[in-house]
């Protein structure tokens, strides 16, 4: 006979407070999930829908927050819900155990997380002050956009601009730094397979998103052709496109939103990853709940090579951040995050500033 | 004791190197004069990891070979016991059919893997046993490693205080996990008797074999026997049950496709090895000109060993086995992996009960779990006796077609060493050697 439900596990109660960062405009979405004895779990997603989270309430009724993988069945909600879901059980299952979630998960495999912080700028001067400050706060990897360019197709001028702005940041960050080059999604295949080709004895991280995902046969070519890495998968819905970039030999490095994903599916992907020798690194642009559970999916699967974090120029935005989990969370010690050690995500939620940074409309 | 002290803090107290063997006394690497020896020895990976693991350690490893009377006698069970400075103990199961020695030597070979280390990060553990391995695991290694993970499940259970599905995600089902006996049956009379033993026990599905041995190319009269064998089953069945068809890779490809290609009408649940695993266009090609689902997987080891047979869609489903596949730490990512390809998951398990009971935690957690093997029968055998002896439950014994779920912390199970020692060893013996009529070797 099925034992009855644990108190301090079963799922009672689950409530959404949309944030945003008052600079930056960053948003992102906090999920408490409560237990029948009251114990707390926290999730983030980007966003939840009121028809999601009333299908969530429905959902978890009569389940254990342990029971992270099967509650997916039937559930026809947005992945960023579903995330959002994930992360807080695993929060709560921590918490139960007494446990890190990396440890929980059959961690940790390793004891900190190399970080890479994502740089905006519409200009190389905005660019290299961008990055110049996150190196002070303790970055050494930073993801550096390609220049717009206005002229698609005429890949000698975006080369060249490209070429100045990693010169200068390069010598802005100093040495000892790497960078990634971020095409967005956003270029042609031909400027992509230039840019590729271009920066081949660079020893860039990697090439991220170079071409439309999906452009299949660009990327497979723009892999095929040149030896710089190139990632993908901010924009992949599920593990079987990863599956399909793998066996097409068109990807370095995999590249799954955190947001979208959760820490369960993620490392369902980087499973999917590890026979092609292919190392994960999560994509993330939420909060700092989100980088939490980043950790603990970092220190739980073995092919993880660096972790994406928002660095918000704007101090009112770190603030922000600081207030709402702590300043250990996304303090960075020589290009490294360090893994939370307390039970669950390992992070003290204030929710004193939900209220002062909800979300409103305008 | 109150365990929970042992985990989540900082700075464990115990250094590792305190305890015998511990890495951190293990001497500078000079396995080999070679300028690619490695450069540096630490720190080594379980003191990097002290500060944010917990603090139990591993103190000891005991090995366990078991003979049990009515099992076959190609494979006494392989277990291994795990001890920890807490007390508690986990277990861990790698039976390799026909190759029990080489496994209880296996094992001992990563005794200074686990002494003295956390048992808690079972993932980083699993990627130094087949890493550092440094030939890459067959099935040896492939079982070694499956037994010691298994017990570290066993052991991550029981420190967390939780049953190992509650810490894979699971359950999918509550009442417990599908799974199917043997078809101990072949004259249409006993299929009959058979179906109506299934009805009334709620038991939904079987498997049955092909009746001889076959050369790579067959006669009218073998193909014509298997085609009429497997006719009898459904049809002393009938229609509700679910039937899988092992071809235990006894047929080349061009025989298994000619017999499946006559199967396709009796709507199989799967025909499982249709032809040996080591060449997966041969099961490609089979699989392209038949309808019936393939099956296959239960010789191969860890997810690399199945990313071929994945990556090319060339198989329904997948039955790769806890005891070689790498535990359920490799059984998980076979099932992750063909989880991306719309593949469905039936772990095979023949071996002993370790395997079995920890495959069910697995069963109940994945999203592509189909059906749950067991090679146990209808009417309970001496081995079920055995096992309901040693746990005290009636372990792998469906309930209305389910095994019910193990719900104590770890693997869900209490064994002593005492409980063993009346199945003492008997050492290694070979699988079946079977022949052709002239004497030329078969596939069984």
């Amino acid at each position: 006979m099925p034992a009855p439900l644990n108190p301090q596990l079963e799922m009672v109660a689950l409530d959404a407070f949309a944030l945003r960062e008052p600079a930056s405009k960053r948003s992102y979405t906090v999920l408490r999930l409560r237990t029948r004895s009251g114990a707390i779990g926290y999730g983030e997603c980007s966003r939840i829908t009121p028809s999601d989270l009333s299908a969530l309430r429905v959902a978890i009724q009569g389940k254990e927050a342990s029971s992270f993988e099967s509650i997916r069945r039937g559930l026809s909600v947005t992945p960023s819900a579903l995330a959002g879901l994930d992360i807080a059980m695993l929060d709560l299952v921590g918490k139960f155990t007494k446990a890190p979630v990396y440890q929980v998960l059959g961690g940790p495999t390793r004891n900190q997380a190399r970080a890479l912080a994502r740089i905006d700028g519409d200009t190389d001067e905005a660019v290299v002050a961008a990055v110049s400050q996150a190196r002070a706060a303790g970055h050494k990897a930073f993801l550096i956009p390609v220049p717009a360019t206005h002229s698609p197709n005429h890949s000698a001028t975006l080369v060249n601009a490209t070429r100045q702005r990693l010169d200068r940041v390069r010598s802005a960050a100093g040495a000892g730094c790497d960078f990634v080059l971020a095409g967005a999604g956003n270029l042609t295949a031909g400027d992509a397979s230039s840019l590729a080709a271009a920066f081949e004895r660079s020893h860039l991280l990697w090439f991220d998103e170079p071409c439309p995902l999906s452009n299949l046969s660009a990327a497979s070519r723009i892999a095929g052709e040149n030896v710089t890495p190139v990632g993908f998968g901010r924009f992949a819905a599920d593990a079987g496109i990863f599956l399909d970039l793998l066996r097409s030999d068109a990807i370095d490095v995999v590249r799954p939103d955190l947001g979208r994903h959760g820490i369960t599916r993620i490392r369902r992907i980087s499973a999917v990853a590890e026979p092609y020798y292919v190392a994960v690194a999560p994509f993330h642009d939420g909060g700092p709940i989100a980088t939490a559970a980043a950790l603990n999916l970092a220190a739980s699967i073995p092919n993880f090579f660096i972790q994406q974090i928002p660095y918000p120029a704007a101090e009112q935005d770190r603030r922000m951040r600081a207030r709402l989990a702590g300043d250990a969370t996304e303090e960075i010690k020589d290009g490294f995050l360090q893994l939370p050690r307390g039970p669950g995500l390992g992070v003290s939620v204030n929710e004193a500033a939900f209220t002062e940074y909800l979300e409103r409309e305008g | 004791m109150n365990r929970r002290h042992f985990l989540s803090g900082a700075g464990g107290t115990l250094a590792a190197g305190r305890l015998s063997g511990g890495p951190a006394r293990r001497p500078a690497l000079s396995f080999c004069d070679c300028s690619l020896a490695p450069q540096a020895t630490t720190p080594t990976g379980a003191d990097a990891l002290a500060a944010v693991g917990s603090k139990v350690r591993i103190t000891n490893l005991k090995t366990f070979g078991v003979t049990i009377p009515g099992a076959p006698p190609d494979r006494p069970y392989v277990f291994v016991k795990l001890e920890t400075n807490d007390g508690l103990v986990g277990w861990g199961e790698g039976t390799l059919e026909g190759k029990a020695g080489a496994v209880l030597a296996c094992i001992n070979d990563f005794r200074e893997f686990l002494i003295g280390a956390d048992p808690m990060p079972v993932e980083h553990h699993w990627q130094s046993m087949y890493v550092h391995s440094f030939y890459r695991a067959g099935p040896v290694i492939g079982s070694a490693i499956s037994a010691i993970d298994q017990a570290l499940w066993d052991l991550r259970g029981k420190i967390l205080g939780v049953p190992v599905y509650k810490l894979l995600g699971g359950p999918n089902d509550p009442d417990g996990v599908r799974g199917y006996y043997v078809a101990n049956a072949r004259t249409l009379e006993d299929l009959k008797r058979l179906r109506e033993t299934a009805t009334a026990q709620g038991i939904t599905a079987f498997k049955g074999g092909l009746p001889s041995y076959y050369e790579w190319i067959e006669t009218n009269e073998k193909i014509t026997e298997a085609i009429r064998h497997v006719q009898t089953l459904r049809e002393g069945l009938g229609p509700d049950i679910d039937i899988a068809v092992d071809f235990h890779a006894k047929t080349s490809p061009s025989v298994a496709s000619v017999i499946i290609k006559e199967l396709d009408p009796l709507n199989l649940l799967w025909v499982e090895e249709p032809c040996p695993p080591e060449n997966v266009r041969a099961m490609a090609r089979i699989a392209r000109r038949v309808n019936t689902p393939i099956a296959t997987g239960e010789r191969l080891v860890a997810s690399y060993g199945v990313r071929e047979l994945v990556e090319q869609s060339v198989v329904d489903i997948i039955q790769t086995d806890a005891n070689h596949v790498g535990g359920l730490t490799g059984l998980w990512k076979v099932a992750a992996l063909a989880n991306a390809s719309s593949i469905s998951m039936a772990p095979h398990a023949c071996e002993g009960p370790i395997g079995m009971l920890a495959s069910l935690h697995l069963d109940a957690s994945i999203p592509n779990f189909l059906i749950q093997e067991c090679c146990g029968q209808a009417v309970p055998q001496i081995r079920d006796k055995v096992w309901e002896e040693w746990f005290g439950f009636p372990a792998m014994r469906m309930v209305k077609g389910k095994y019910p779920l193990p719900d104590k912390p770890g693997l869900g199970f209490e064994l002593t060493e005492d409980a063993l020692k009346k199945y003492q060893f008997a050492g290694s013996r070979p699988m079946a050697r079977v022949f052709h009529k002239d004497g030329s070797v078969a596939e069984w």
